[in-house]
This record gives structure tokens, sequence and C-alpha cells, in this order.
């Protein structure tokens, strides 16, 4: 509950400066390849299978690829990429407020 | 394209020739009064037109910008081959030919922004076929400070040219004159909106403090625990950033202002809470709860000497006082209640005290709350009372959980 | 089936979610503890709850009634119903959250400052409102006529009533618990009635379940593109739903808003599990569905026929239930969202009496369609509604989060011709217009695949070529939407 003293950097981005613009940027860049990342690997996978299960003309595989195995993946997918998107926020304050890392 | 094509064209073609010559014939001969307009109405119109046309930028102030979006209409309205406009430091804008000559103007001006009153020169340069011979600069004055300065420039002298130039630094200057005044306007909004958000009655300040210091001896754990409140509630009310909260963040200082009083009351009072959790996010006008709850608090309590004419009210002393704050989604909308059963209010009066007309002492913080709450969201979005004597009191507040510019923290 | 169960599980269905609606704030929340009272939805709860709300008749019926006909390759659809969320997770769900905006039109309207953008987004929220609500009210009218034999029309109407008198009475609020239960209720009903059904598979001797008759007119021709065309519209669909963006306004922040999905992506994950079964054993124990119009039935029948006897009667009376769920809660999610809107930017003026009769008219033209269009299959007319959610808001809520030099009118060009060729294709298609086989029907009724990149099209090129009309609030906005509330919120505290 005690007040967090404010930053020089932090009055920067409030303020939107030329710098301040800069940080929000950065931050937006390193978020957006984590997303970009984990929709790649989703595009690729989800891309491919129609084309595989044509190939295969196994209904046995659609099943069990469809039916059962595709969740775990798009959660632990998921998991992933909440843990990559706090990391590259916490490392952002740390950015911001100037503290030395962990 | 086929010959029809052509065709077409070569009749568009002699329709616009029929036109202009008609339309030339028309505004050459000399005619007094036409339904359509003078040449000399309609240079009018036009002057007037590239007047108002100047206007708006201006009304933000003498700044690079707004004379960079007014000079050319300026240049316009005068004919000139150039013109400057300058603050009182620097050069803001120069429009037309001949910028080499932007490099002395503050020099050639110097005076004229000591004295405040119009000057002539020549604008001498190496340049032969510079057509800037001659200037005439104008200050551009609000109360009777110069700001700046307009400057003409033409081949030769010229007394209209010069005549011209005064006429429209006095416009401009209206101009100018009108942005300070909108932007003392928006101080003096600002600052009201200030002045009502940090309004804790100093009524209160001062008994929490004697209610603190009452602890200070026999219960010194309390009274740390309730100076430490009462500092995040002080803080919480004077913070100066942002004009919006949330209203998890306005119940975190109701809370802390129940303390403070029930440090006072003691058992007195009892506090029922039914908050809707998807509503807590919602954002809203920084500290428009509190005053209401403080209101409910003092009409429990402090409603001091019962009115004799009604016996049951002197029992009810005996009881505690209810307060309820009950919080519900209501679709787009939250709505807020916030009730006691204390002494309760002639409507009428309350009518009064809405309308600004209660006095100094009673229902301020109702006045101010209702007033923030429309001016934020509308008049649709003001407070709604119900209350009798004796009755207790019912406020609803409505609280659009999105609206633009409104962003809670 | 004995209908005296099944109708009194319905029964008991609603009266509990009107309780837990009615009663459980009450109940739960009255205290005088301010820590008790300011506690924000957890990550978990909301999670359920947007499951909840978001698990429709689609799910509950339609799954296992297009496996049912279709074979295997319909287990498209959950899947694409789940990893919906990831990509929502990846680009949308934080910044959404932290734009602050209840409805998409509000997040329009902050975003691009602009009044005439928030209300053309407002029509395709309606419209996508719309659309989703008819499979919704299909699907119940076909669960009374199972359960009751009463015409089909009847039980549309009863639904649609039963929504709008339960949602303009204030019963229905988007309150967290209520959804939570229906999602508990669904999972139950499908899992506990799934464990029995399978034991008598294995009891019955393990019969194989084949899918050799591949008989689908719908989608004979074109298959593979058909596939696609599903990928695409319910994997970017899902993050423009209307009933799903009012629920993460209830996450406290951002943070907790990208837990929320995961959790999501987990609960629906687990409830997609069960439909499939359902489809491969109606193959076995109820063929003759294949061929009749009612497959989404499957579900329902399967009980009594499988199992028999007082057990069929009871399960089938709690799959009753849960069907029953499914649809109220989905469609009262979606008849809420349809009516707020409609209520701010379409009607006069604002009020709780506007809203009922806002209501009304959110259910009135869906309960139309529903009554006239022929019956499409349930789950291929929800993929529908989400082909015109991905080809309009999709491209509307990534371009806004992330690209600096989105302009309203580019944001208008995108939803026209994005959204507005999608919403065009389907009404075609619904229509009856152009019918297979031929490519034109395949590009009309799985229209995602070319309207989203037009969509995105329109949207970045008419933007580039109006650079002087962006918002002169878009670094704010894009400050807001992105900075973690460590560097916000807490300053005051």
């Amino acid at each position: 509950m005690r007040p967090l003293p404010r930053y020089r950097t932090q009055s920067e981005i409030d303020e939107q400066t030329a710098l301040g613009g800069a940080y929000v940027r950065s931050l937006m860049r390193s978020q957006l390849r984590a997303g970009l990342t984990a929709f790649a690997v989703l595009a690729v996978v989800v891309g491919t299978l129609p084309l595989v299960f044509e190939a295969l003309h196994s209904a046995a595989l659609v099943w069990a690829v469809l039916g059962f195995a595709a969740y775990p993946p798009l959660t632990l997918t998921a998991w992933w990429y909440v843990r990559r998107a706090e990391r590259n926020e916490r490392d952002f304050a740390r950015l911001v407020e100037g503290r030395p890392g962990p | 394209m086929t010959g029809a094509g052509y065709a077409a064209l070569v009749l568009l073609a002699l329709l616009l020739l029929g036109a202009g010559f008609l339309l030339g014939r028309r505004t050459a001969r000399p005619v007094r009064t036409s339904d359509v307009g003078t040449p000399v109405e309609h240079a009018t119109f036009e002057t007037l037109h590239t007047a108002s046309l100047a206007a708006p930028p201006l009304r933000a102030g003498l700044t690079e910008e707004s004379a960079r979006r007014s000079a050319r209409r300026l240049r316009s309205l005068l004919g000139t081959d150039a013109l400057c406009l300058t603050d009182r430091d620097r050069v803001l804008v120069w429009d037309g030919e001949g910028e080499h000559h932007g490099r002395q103007v503050m020099d050639q001006v110097r005076d004229l922004l000591a004295s405040g009153r119009d000057t002539a020169f020549r604008s001498d340069c190496d340049d032969l076929d510079c057509p800037l011979r001659w200037a005439v600069a104008v200050p551009l004055t609000v109360d009777n400070r110069v700001l700046g300065t307009l400057i003409a420039y033409a081949p030769r002298e010229s007394a209209v040219l010069a005549r011209a130039a005064g006429e429209v630094a006095r416009w401009v200057c209206v101009q100018l004159e009108l942005a300070e005044l909108d932007r003392s306007r928006t101080q003096l909004i600002e600052a009201e909106i200030r002045a009502l958000r940090a309004q804790i009655s100093p009524h209160f300040i001062f008994n929490s403090l004697a209610a603190i210091a009452s602890f200070v001896r026999t219960d010194p754990e309390r009274a740390r625990e309730l100076l430490l409140e009462f500092a995040d509630f002080t803080r919480y009310s004077f913070r100066s950033h942002g004009d919006f909260t949330t209203l998890a963040d306005e119940l975190h200082s109701i809370d802390q202002y129940l303390a403070l009083v029930r440090a006072r009351f003691g058992e007195r009072l009892a506090v029922t809470l039914q908050i809707a959790p998807e509503v807590l996010p919602v954002a809203l006008p920084f500290l428009c709860l509190q005053p209401l709850v403080e209101n409910a608090v003092k009409h429990g309590l402090e409603g001091a000497v019962p009115p004799p004419r009604d016996p049951g009210s002197a029992a009810a002393r005996e009881t505690p006082t209810r307060i309820t704050i009950s919080a519900f989604d209501a679709g787009s909308e939250a709505e807020v209640v916030i009730e006691d059963d204390g002494t309760g209010m002639d409507p009428e009066r309350l009518r009064h005290i809405l309308r600004g007309q209660g006095g100094r002492s009673t229902g301020i913080g109702l006045l101010n709350v209702d007033e923030r709450l429309r001016q934020v969201y509308g008049d649709d979005y003001g407070l709604v009372i119900e209350t009798g004597i004796g009755a207790g009191m019912k406020i609803t507040v409505r609280l659009p959980k999105y609206r633009a510019g409104v962003h809670g923290s | 089936m004995s209908r005296t169960y099944a109708v009194a599980a319905v029964a008991v269905v609603f009266l509990a979610t009107v309780l837990v609606g009615g009663f459980g704030l009450r109940i739960s929340r009255t205290t005088s503890d301010f820590y008790v009272a300011s506690r924000t939805v957890r990550p978990r709860l909301n999670a359920a709850a947007i499951s909840g709300e978001y698990l429709s008749a689609a799910s509950f019926l339609g799954i296992a009634g297009l496996v049912l006909v279709h074979g295997p390759d319909m287990l498209w659809y959950p899947v694409g119903y789940t990893a919906g969320y990831l990509v929502l997770l990846v680009f949308v769900a934080a910044p959404l959250r932290r734009s602050g905006a209840y409805t998409l039109p509000d997040f329009a309207e902050g975003r691009l400052e602009s009044r005439q953008v928030r209300r053309l987004v407002s029509v395709f929220v309606v419209a996508a409102g719309w659309l989703y609500l008819v499979p919704q009210l299909q699907g119940a009218g076909l669960t009374l006529k199972i359960l009751t034999g009463a015409p089909g029309w009847l039980g549309d109407v009863l639904v649609a009533s039963v929504v709008v008198i339960a949602v303009a009475a204030g019963g229905m609020r988007s309150i967290t618990f209520v959804q939570v239960f229906q999602y508990w209720l669904k999972l139950t009903a499908l899992l506990v009635p799934a464990i029995f059904l399978v034991l008598a598979w294995r009891g019955d001797g393990r019969p194989r379940v084949t899918f050799d008759e591949q008989l689908s007119v719908f989608r004979a021709d074109h298959p593979l593109y058909a596939t696609y065309g599903l990928i695409v519209a319910t994997f970017l669909g899902t993050m423009g739903l209307p009933h799903v963006v009012v629920r993460f306004y209830t996450s406290p922040n951002g943070r907790d808003a990208r837990r929320t999905t995961v959790a999501v992506l987990a609960l629906i994950g687990v409830f997609y599990l069960l439909p499939p079964v359902y489809g491969a054993l109606g193959r076995l124990y109820a063929p003759e569905l294949i061929h009749g119009g009612d497959a989404d039935a499957a579900v329902l029948l399967l009980p009594g026929r499988v199992i028999g006897g007082l057990g069929g009667d009871l399960l089938g009376a709690l799959i009753a239930g849960g069907a029953f769920a499914a649809f109220l809660s989905t469609a009262s999610g979606l008849t809420m969202a349809v009516a707020g809107v409609i209520t701010q930017d379409v009607l006069p003026s604002r009020g709780v009496r506007h809203f009922r009769l806002a209501t009304v008219l959110a259910m009135c033209v869906p309960l139309a369609g529903s009554l006239m269009v022929s019956r499409v299959p349930v789950a291929d007319s929800v993929g529908m509604a989400f082909a015109v959610s991905a080809s309009s808001f999709c491209p509307l809520l990534v371009l806004g989060i992330w690209w600096r030099r989105l302009t309203p009118p580019g944001a208008v060009a995108g939803l026209l011709l994005g959204g507005g060729s999608a919403f065009l294709s389907v009404a075609i298609t619904v229509s009856g217009a152009v019918r297979p086989p031929g490519w034109p029907h395949a590009l009309l009724a799985w229209p995602a695949v070319w309207s989203v990149p037009v969509g995105f099209l329109a949207m970045v090129l008419v933007s580039l070529a109006t650079p002087g009309r962006i918002p002169s609030g878009t670094n704010a906005a894009m400050t807001r939407f992105h900075l973690p509330e460590t560097l916000t919120a807490g300053r005051h505290r």
C-alpha cells in the first residue's frame, strides 16, 4: 500500500514524449514477437494437418488427433505464451523503474 | 474513346464556354442591386469566408502551429506577396516569397515590440529580383500586452496595405483575446473540479484527529492503525493525477473513511455491503461515492436531535444506524445504491440544495457529486435520491461501464 | 424417453438458474467486510463463467450431430472453437481489457475516436449476434420437439419468450456465479451419461464404428476448402463474439485477463472431449439419424437407445437439462449483448424501459429467421456467425491493438468489405439461392478463407492512403493497451 516513487522514465511514458514512445514501442515489439511465435506454431501445425489427413486417409488418426491430442498442446502453448508475456512485462517494468535484475 | 464520347466532350466544352460568357457579362455589368449579389457583395462574402477560415486555428492562441495554419488565409485577406507572423522572440511563420527577409525581421520590429505602435520600414536586400521592398508591421496585442507582430510586405509603399494590415491585425487580436478567454475558462473549470475533489470537510479532519488522539493513551496500537488509515485516506483524496478511479479503489477509500468514523462513534454504525464482483473494475469520477457515504453517516449519526413530533426516532437512536452500500450489474451500466435509515430529509429542502440554494453547510457534497456526474456522463446520469423526513435516504448512482475518455487509475 | 423426467429436468435447470441469479449475490456477497466485498473475480472463476456462456447448443448438440453424419472431419469444429481462444489470448486478451472497453463498439470508439466507426461496429455486432442466435433457437426448438413432440416452431417461440422475459426482468444478468453453475452443469450433463454409454458399449462387445459411406450433400465437393474455411472462421472469429468480449470486462486487469483465457482453453478443451463420443456411438445406435434431418438430436436420444429403462430416462433427463442450460446461457448472453448495443447505439434515449424494448427487438429478428430459413445444421450456421466475426472484428481488433497507422476510414473500409462480404455470402447461402455442388456454393458457404484477407487488406490499404486521419490519441491508446498494471494502477496505492 506504500506509494511507489514516480520514476523519471515513468513520467516520460505518461507524458508521451518521444522517449516514452520508444519505450512503449519496444514493449509492444517484444509482446508482438511472443504472440506471433505462438500464432505461427499454431498456424503451421493446423495449416498442414488437413493436408496430412487427406494424404493418409485414416479415420483413426483424425479421431485421435482432433478428438483428444489437439487440446493439451493448445493449452500448453497458451501457458507458454502467458509466461513469456508476463516475463516481458516484468522486464519492462524493471527497465522503466531502473531496478537491477534479480 | 468513341465518337459519341468526343461529341459529348465538345458539347460540354461549348456549354461551359457559354456559361462563362454569360457569367462574365453579368459580373461586368454595373448592376446596383441583384438577387444573387453584386461584385462588391461577392468580394465581401469572400473576405468574410476567408476570415472565418483563418479564425479557428487562432483560437488556440499564438503558436507556431496556429500561425502556420492561419498565415495563408491572412495573406489572401491582405492580398500581399508575403506575410510574416512573429511572437516576442522569433519568427513564427513566413508565408509567400522572399523568406530570406525573415532573418532581419526581429531586429526591425524590436522597437515596435517595446512601444506597441505600428511601423513601416524599407526592406532592402541584395537580391535585385526580390519584389519585397517595403513592409508594414503591426503589433498583436491582448490586454495591452504585445504578444507578437504581423508584418505585410509589398513591392512599394502602399497606404491601402497599411490600413488593411491594421484592420487584419485588430481582427487577429480579437481572436487571440477569445483564445485567452477560452484558456482561462478551462482553467477555471479545472480549478473548480480540483476544489470539489479536495473537499474533505475540515470538520472531518478535526474529528478524526481528535478521535485518534483519544486512543493514543488507552490503545496506542489502534491509534497507530487509525493514523495510517487517515494518511492513506487523505493521500487518496489529495492525489494529483487522474480524474478517475475504479469502483474497487473508491470502495477501499470508503472503508478507510468508515474506519475513522467508527473510531468516533463505535458500534452505533452498522455497514452492510453487497457488491457484485462484475462491476468492481468500472471506472468512475474520483471521490464521487465517498461524499454520498459521508452524507449517509451524517444523516444517520449526526442528525443529532430527532424532531420531537416523531416519537419513534428517540428509540431509534439507541439502535445502530444501518448504512447499506450495494452495487449491481445492469448490462452496460453499473448501479450503485447507498442507503441509510437515518433522519432523512424534506424533499423540498433537498430540491433546494440540488439547485445550489441550500446554503453553505448542508448537502454541499451531494451537490458536487451530482454536478460532476452530469459533467462526465451527461444529464441522464445525475443522482437519484429518494427520501422523506424520518424515512432515511436512498441515493442511486448509475455509472456507464464505458465512456470515451473515462479510464480508471 | 420419458417426457416427464425430461420436462422436470428442464424446469429444474431453469429454476436453479433464476435462483442462483436472484439470490446468489445476496447470499454470497452480503457482508460488512470491505475486504470480502471488494474481492474481484479470480481468473479461474471467470474462466468457468466464460466457458459457461460460450458452450452453446452448437457445442452441446451440434458437434455430435455433425460427427454422426459427416464423420471425424467435423471434429475441426470443437478444435476451432477452442483454438480461437489461443488466438484471442496472444493478440487481444490483455490489451482489450486494458482498453477499458465493455463492448466492441466501445473499443472502436475509444481507439479510433469516431462515432461513425462505433455505429458501424454496432451494426456488425447486432448482425453477428443475430446470426449466432438463430441456431440457438433452432436447437432449442429441436430439443423441445424431441422431448415433448410439440411442433418445431412452438419450441423456438417458447424458448425465445423465456429468454426475453428472463433477460428483460433482469434475472439473467451476466452474473458470474450463474455462468459458472451453467458450465459445471453442462459438463456433468454430458460427462455422466457418456460414462454410462461407454460402459454399455463395452458390455455390448465393443462394436466398431465405421464411417464408410460419405454422403454429405452439403459439403460433398471441395471438402478440403471447407475445412480451411472452417479453421479460419473459428480460429479468428472467437475474439469478436459479443458475449465473449463483455465477460473480459470482469477481469480486474490485463494480466488476469490473460490467465483467465488460459483457464478457458483448459475448461472448454475438457468439455470438447465428450461430444465426439456421442457422435461415434450415435453412428452405431441411431443410424437412422444419418438420413433423417434431425442428426442434432443424437445426444438426446442415445441414453434411451443404449441403456433404456429408468436409468436411460434419468440420464436422458440430465442431458435434456444440460442442453436447455446450453442454449439458455448462450442465448441470454447474446441477447443481453445485442440488446445492450441496441439500447446504446440505436434507440434514441436510454433507460430500463428502452432496454426491455431492445431485448424484444434483439430476439424478434433471429426468431423470425429461425422460423423462416431452412434448417441448416446447428454447428454449420454457428460457423457462419464465426465467419462474419472473423472477417470484421478480427482485423479491427488485431490492427487496432498492434498497428498505429489504423485510421477510421480504413476501419470502415475493412468492416464493410471484409465483414460485409462475409455477411452477404452467409445470407445468400442461407437463402438457398446458390445450391451445392460447385465452387460458387463452397466459396459462399465458407467465406472466411477469402473474406478475412479482404478485410485485413482493405483496412491496411485504406489506412495507408489516409495518413492524415490517424486519430490524435493513438499513442495514448497504445500506451494504455500495452503498459502493464504494475506501472499504472499501483501508483497511488
